[in-house]
């Protein structure tokens, strides 16, 4: 069986739309974020669509915008900041015109997100499997015993090893790859088609992070969730997405095919990063390795 | 630290008062204008040209009496809170770098004395030592130091695990160069907040002992007994209570005053420290993504 | 200081391993409920060599940087720190190492490894000065150190919150290469900063070792360390599962945990038939 991101990989279309069949479920237009007091703009214009079983990254500093970017696509900005310009498209619908309440329908069910530090959106003193449940029982309006067999069940789609056990443990029993997976199992409790990771790997072991973006790859190739991945390291997003933005100071420098950014970086920003990987990291071994 | 502590104009007032203060307490006795024992036939008098602030129930010159009693106050209550300091602050200090068996008594020992019921431990030291201002003073110095020992500790053990007294350790620092270079500056400001509230606190005990007859005997005079007799005869010179009343006041507020000035240039680490001992009472928000407070605490 | 301890460090001598571990187990917790962290670790860097360390959380690798520092005590086994027997050591002792400035050690994250009290003057100085260096001399040489870091003089007068990530990073770099030591144990070095800063501090440390100075990099992803390492260690559960010069590790990695630590490290150009292979390994490591 082969994966989606290796049928795409010889695609070298030079703009950023992908020509799938499917209606994009996220499109971002042109956005803009602003300080509120000021005239400061912090996201200067990104713009992209993603469709169904797609995948895309965002590459960039902290201080680069890109968190911005995701929470102004998930309805929760930062009080002191508000989209200035552009348009976000939710599966159709401007998120301009939500109200609350739609907004919190849309979430969860729509998209979904998990962030960087899975302990600090637990609650440290209910038991994991209670927290999906409630998530589950919130949006499927499922009973207590329907919610438990489908959290444990979310568990196992996590391919957390002993879902039971893990359903009846307290945030502190778990390892931080393990928390990670509750929280994606969480987070797509309510069959989301999109889910946004904000550097949802990066304060974990490699081989952990590797297991989880496997998993994220494996959960988007089943059921067609389109994935936003955000990251520092271009490795990660090259993973696991076909397009690619690099944001640096709020503005996108770069923006492509995967494989044509890595293989033809135009901006040097990029070129920065993957000269890092090139002279420090594996790649290094892996090209001269082969030569010899 | 006493310049940047001066470059404050909160500083500067706080330093001010407590010289007055401090002033009051040497040169008082010689001050004052009558004989603070002397009793008279003019009771409870309005204030007038011999008496600037009237006189007692027993016709005793009310303005002697506080200046004459400024010295034993004010030193009774810088007494409890150096007891205090000593007391507690160091074994608190020390309790983080000198080994289990030191930490191990001396949670013990602090845990005793905060469950010691106060008058009787006071009353059965006293008769062990024999009555006294001074040993009444460090009887309560002794009861006060566990509020230092935990201050102390807390802030210490926050010190003690972080990176750069690890570093310190790893280039050759002494458990003495480790509290003198990078712990004392850090736990400086809340020891000083909890200072100031023990000179308060001071007052008080000392005002309230006499009562009992422990520690200052009852003619010579005190501003907490002075306080406490005027408060019966409210109804003849309701006005009385005001002068020792803002005298303790006046004390206990330029007291605090220091502290706050203390902690706000004793830099981000020590204002930290302060902020997460009041953040701690409150529970962690659950969507809040910012990390968790690094554990700090000092009961086990 | 006396002359004493000075005497030592000349009689290691230049040509003999700076830093040698043998059969080294390190046990946790009470008396009766002990666990290994460590088991027959065996490891020995050579003057002006880079090593890097590799494990994830809980194999061990923050245990034995502590060992060799001693912060933790070995329960069997020797540590050998610039040809001196370390294993018996008491507290004394090790003060007198350590004030020595032999063995370094440069923390993750720069922000807590530097007092936010202390200017970075006050810093940088504080090894020299329990070398029992004039304060004179201390800040001069702190003065002279700078230009290799690449920071300026004027931030001497700076607290670490003044600074941005990457000079903190500096600063801590060193701060722990002031005293000149023969090792430096750096506990991921980069990992907090961003990536102009990352390369600029991997090129600070890349002439250090040209200088001779010996280098122990611990982190949990061969590949962030695999372009700077002569030769790399894995630690796997407390066990030192693979040593070799990094390229032949990197290339014909033995042990299954090296070879999912290779497969898992995030690479530019990865195929996706890895994924598969991931699986496999993780099912034999379970097993």
């Amino acid at each position: 069986m082969t994966t989606v991101s290796e049928g795409l990989l010889p695609r070298r279309a030079p703009g950023a739309a992908p020509d799938a069949p499917a209606p994009p479920v996220l499109s971002l237009r042109d956005v803009r974020i602003g300080d509120r007091a000021g005239d400061r703009e912090i996201v200067r214009g990104v713009s992209f669509e993603l469709a169904p079983g797609r995948a895309v990254g965002i590459v960039g500093e902290s201080g680069s915008g890109k968190t911005l970017t995701c929470r102004a696509a998930l309805g929760i900005l930062p009080a002191h900041f508000e989209v200035t310009g552009g348009s976000i498209e939710i599966d159709g619908t401007d998120i301009a015109t939500l109200n609350p309440a739609r907004w919190r329908a849309l979430r969860g069910t729509t998209i979904s997100a998990v962030f960087q530090d899975p302990a600090s959106y637990l609650n440290p003193s209910i038991r994991v499997g209670a927290q999906i449940a409630e998530a589950v029982r919130a949006k499927k309006g499922l009973r207590r015993r329907e919610a438990h067999r489908r959290a444990v069940e979310l568990l196992r789609t996590v391919r957390l090893r002993d879902p039971e056990l893990v359903h009846g443990s307290y945030p502190h029993e778990l390892s931080g790859g393990m928390l990670q997976r509750v929280l994606i199992a969480a987070a797509i409790a309510a069959g989301p088609r999109i889910l946004v990771a904000d550097e949802a790997t990066t304060a974990l072991d490699v081989t952990v992070q590797a297991e989880i973006l496997d998993m994220l790859a494996e959960l988007r190739e089943r059921t067609g969730l389109a994935l936003v991945v955000v990251s520092h390291d271009p490795a990660v997003v090259a993973r696991l997405c076909d397009e690619v933005l690099v944001l640096r100071e709020g503005e996108v420098v770069e923006q492509g095919p995967t494989h044509a950014v890595l293989h033809d970086p135009r901006h040097e920003y990029t070129r920065l990063l993957i000269a890092e990987h090139e002279q420090y990291g594996l790649d290094r071994f892996r090209t001269t390795g082969e030569d010899t | 630290m006493v310049r940047r502590v001066l470059a404050l104009t909160s500083g500067r007032i706080a330093a001010a008062v407590l010289t007055v203060i401090a002033l009051l307490a040497l040169f008082g006795p010689w001050l004052a204008p009558l004989d603070p024992l002397a009793t008279g036939d003019n009771t409870l008098a309005a204030a007038s040209g011999t008496h600037w602030l009237g006189t007692d129930y027993l016709g005793r010159d009310v303005l002697s009496r506080l200046l004459d009693g400024s010295r034993v106050s004010v030193l009774g209550s810088l007494e409890v809170a150096l007891t205090a300091l000593v007391a507690g602050a160091l074994p608190g200090i020390l309790s983080v770098h000198w080994g289990r068996v030191f930490e191990w008594t001396t949670l013990r020992l602090a845990d005793t004395l905060v469950a010691l019921p106060f008058l009787l431990f006071a009353v059965a030291v006293v008769a062990l030592l024999g009555n006294g201002l001074t040993q009444a003073m460090l009887v309560t110095g002794v009861l006060v130091s566990p509020l230092f020992y935990r201050v102390a500790r807390a802030a210490t053990l926050a010190v003690a695990r972080s990176q750069y007294v690890e570093a310190a350790v790893v280039s050759g620092a002494s458990t003495g160069w480790i509290v003198r270079r990078h712990v004392w500056g850090k736990i400086l400001p809340p020891i000083a907040v909890a200072l100031a509230q023990t000179i308060g606190v001071g007052f008080v005990i000392v005002s309230s002992l006499t009562f009992l007859g422990i520690g200052v005997q009852p003619p010579a005079p005190t501003w907490g007994g002075l306080l406490a007799s005027d408060l019966g005869y409210l109804s003849h010179r309701p006005w009385a209570p005001v002068a020792p009343a803002l005298l303790i006041t006046a004390t206990v507020w330029a007291s605090n005053l220091l502290a706050d000035a203390i902690r706000d240039v004793s830099g981000e680490a020590g204002r930290v420290l302060l902020d997460d001992r009041g953040a701690r009472d409150g529970r962690p928000d659950r969507t809040d993504p910012a990390p968790a407070p690094a554990p700090a605490g000092g009961a086990r | 200081m006396t002359g004493g301890p000075a005497r030592t460090a000349d009689d290691a001598g230049p040509a003999g391993p700076v830093l040698e571990v043998s059969g080294l187990d390190v046990h946790y917790g009470p008396r009766h409920r002990r666990r290994p962290a460590l088991r027959g670790v065996c490891l020995s860097v050579a003057p002006g060599e880079t090593v890097g360390l590799i494990g994830e959380t809980g194999s061990g690798k923050s245990t034995l940087a502590r060992t060799v520092l001693g912060l933790v005590r070995a329960s069997a086994g020797s540590v050998v720190v610039g040809g001196e027997d370390v294993t018996r050591h008491g507290p004394r002792q090790w003060r007198a190492l350590r004030r020595r400035g032999v063995v370094q050690y440069v923390f993750q994250d720069p922000l807590r490894s530097l007092d936010p009290d202390l200017t970075v003057e006050d810093s940088l100085t504080e090894p020299l000065l329990l070398q029992g260096v004039p304060r004179e001399e201390a800040a001069e040489r702190a003065r002279a150190f700078l230009p290799r870091v690449r920071l300026h003089e004027e931030l001497l007068a700076r607290l670490p919150g003044e600074l941005s990530g990457g000079q903190r990073q500096r600063v801590a770099v060193a701060r722990a290469l002031v005293t000149g030591p023969r090792l430096v144990i750096l506990d991921e070095p980069v990992s907090a900063l961003d990536a102009a800063t990352r390369v600029q501090i991997l090129e600070i440390l890349k002439e250090l070792r040209a200088s001779g100075t010996a280098l122990v990099f611990i982190s949990h992803d061969l590949g962030s360390v695999a372009g700077v390492s002569d030769r790399v260690a894995v630690l796997h559960q407390g066990e030192l599962v693979e040593t070799g010069t990094t390229h032949d590790v990197v290339n014909h990695p033995r042990h299954p945990y090296t070879r999912l630590l290779i497969g898992s490290a995030p690479t530019l150009y990865s195929a996706p038939a890895d994924r598969a292979e991931r699986e496999a390994l993780r099912a034999l490591l379970r097993t």
